[in-house]
């Protein structure tokens, strides 16, 4: 006796789209609210979760703790931790904790927990940035301390954020997430992650790129502070020189 | 109005950092000082990121000492000769002080440095100064007359070579002493983003001995040529000057510095060096109580990734 085998069913998948893939920084930039929209395409109709994760271009971060030395706080010497973005939001349909286990978002590195930064973990003291005996990474034990005062601080900046929520179905396989750029976002290339969770497992992923960059003015400014340093003094002085005396023949007159 | 800054890379209120400029140039004006002292823990409060504050500010500095060293050259109150050699001394300062600066950054100590410098240099010259101008004050009330200066002739001055006239001051001493001076207001200029007149003014008044006339026009001449250099410099080897903001706050800096100089002129030299020793006091220990108090987060990020 023959089973009837359910009909092949095609894989489910997800697509997306930003509503903005190119944020302009002009002199009026107060940050940008970028959505994404999206579609879940499962004939199955199976329970689906969306994860959307955000990252902005990666930045090491330089970091360090505030030790007692005899009545005054002073720094430590600073920590360097690399691969972490400049901008990070993870939104999702619900806790990261309930779509998928510990092991796929941290392989994923999905999450603030499971962010993929490192201070490169074996001890070494190096030269670097023409500075001597910079410690790397000597951190044992206290690393996890280290590494979540680096979230927790860029949390506070604004800079990173994760939203058990931030996902929403709007309709039948319709979902939408909001992001908030703020405007002390990092310039430079960003990565839109949409990855659709069936059982805890993904199953279908889409990146979108989003650039963030400076236009106009203020990409001349810059460009001219970078490329042409001295000029560029020179020009500031100029500008705080003439400006002094411009103010003092005017009232002068008056 | 929010108006993005292309350098510090975040947004901040236009007319307020355009206010903050007129009220610090007002003081600038006033006590002869360029006002760096007050500026750079209010933009690092603001968020700005220290060293984008303290590059800028030289800028700031340049131009409100500049409009407001005019009126006082108008009123033959400058000894530029002596400008000059203060001047001298602080361009060699400026130099080693934006060296320092940069290493200072990378080893994640510039805080540090920055804090116990303002705790150092603001906490005992406040103090002292608010302690000689308060009896100067007090000795008038009683109808004293002032001390005659016990010394005239300090040795410091006399005893060493590269003896120098200096009529507008009516001195004739050794240039060394004033060089001294300017690298050493050279090299805190370019570490707490401040023109160094708070350094400066008690200096020529105490171990210089100028007439209390031209110290004010002169310390500005000094700063003018110090921190127009600082800025260049800042702006050629860190990148850190953000002209959008040295701009906003330049354009309030100058008008306030010319008010605050007319208004200088209705109160008495010891009455201001008593305010100036109040403000450069409590702004020294609120800088420095940040050494002393348990932080909120035992952690913090540092700038200068190179």
């Amino acid at each position: 006796m023959a089973i009837a085998l359910p009909p092949p069913q095609p894989p489910a998948s997800v697509s997306a789209t930003l509503t903005e893939t190119d944020v302009r920084v002009t002199s009026g930039f107060r940050g940008a609210k970028i959505s994404v929209y999206g579609a879940v395409f499962d004939p199955s109709g199976r329970p689906s979760d969306v994860v959307v994760v955000v990252r902005g271009p990666v930045q090491p971060v330089r970091i360090a703790r505030k030790v007692r030395v005899g009545g005054v706080w002073l720094n430590s010497r600073p920590v360097v931790f690399e691969g972490a973005p400049g901008f990070y939001r993870a939104a999702s349909t619900r806790p990261l904790g309930d779509i998928a286990r510990f092991g796929q978002l941290r392989k994923l590195g999905l999450g603030l927990d499971h962010l993929a930064i490192a201070a490169p973990a074996e001890r070494r003291v190096e030269t670097r940035y023409g500075v001597r005996d910079m410690v790397v990474s000597a951190l044992g034990a206290d690393y996890y301390a280290w590494r979540a005062a680096v979230v927790r601080l860029k949390q506070t900046a604004g800079l990173y954020s994760a939203d058990a929520g931030g996902v929403a179905f709007v309709d039948r396989g319709l979902f939408h997430a909001r992001v908030d750029l703020p405007a002390q976002a990092p310039i430079g290339q960003y990565t839109a992650r949409v990855i659709l969770f069936q059982d805890g497992r993904p199953v279908s992923d889409r990146t979108l790129p989003l650039k963030v960059e400076k236009v106009g003015m203020e990409r001349a400014l810059y460009l001219f502070a970078h490329q042409r340093p001295w000029s560029y003094g020179l020009v500031s002085a100029l500008i705080a020189l003439c400006a002094g005396w411009a103010a003092s023949r005017a009232f002068r007159r008056s | 109005m929010d108006l993005y800054l292309p350098i510090a890379e975040m947004s901040v209120n236009a007319p307020l950092l355009i206010a903050l400029g007129a009220v610090v140039g007002f003081i600038s004006g006033l006590f002869g000082i360029g006002g760096g002292f007050l500026m750079t823990p209010v933009l690092v409060f603001m968020g700005i990121p220290p060293a984008v504050a303290v590059a800028s500010l030289s800028s700031h500095v340049a131009a409100s000492s500049f409009s407001s060293v005019t009126a006082y050259s108008r009123r033959r109150m400058v000894d530029f000769r002596m400008g000059g050699i203060l001047a001298g001394g602080g361009i060699v300062g400026a130099f080693f002080g934006v060296e320092a600066f940069r290493v200072l950054r990378l080893l994640g100590q510039a805080d540090l440095v920055v804090a116990v410098s303002y705790l150092l240099f603001l906490g005992v010259i406040g103090a002292l100064m608010l302690w000689e101008s308060l009896g100067t004050i007090l000795r008038r009330r009683r109808g004293e007359t002032p001390q005659p200066r016990r010394d005239r002739r300090p040795i410091l001055l006399y005893a060493l070579p590269w003896k120098m006239r200096f009529p507008k001051s009516r001195l004739y001493i050794s240039v060394i002493p004033p060089i001294v001076l300017g690298v050493f207001v050279g090299v805190l200029s370019a570490i707490m983003g401040v023109g160094g007149g708070f350094i400066l003014v008690p200096a020529m008044v105490y171990l210089l001995r100028m007439p209390a006339s031209v110290v004010v026009g002169t310390s500005l001449f000094q700063i003018v040529i110090t921190t127009a250099l600082t800025s260049v410099l800042q702006a050629g080897r860190n990148q850190t000057v953000d002209i959008v903001l040295a701009t906003l706050l330049l354009v309030g800096g100058v008008l306030g510095a010319q008010l605050g100089a007319r208004a200088s002129a209705r109160f008495r030299a010891e009455e201001l060096r008593a305010l100036l020793a109040l403000v450069v006091l409590l702004v020294g220990l609120r800088m420095g109580l940040g050494l002393f108090i348990q932080p909120d987060d035992p952690f913090v990020l540092v700038s200068g990734v190179g």
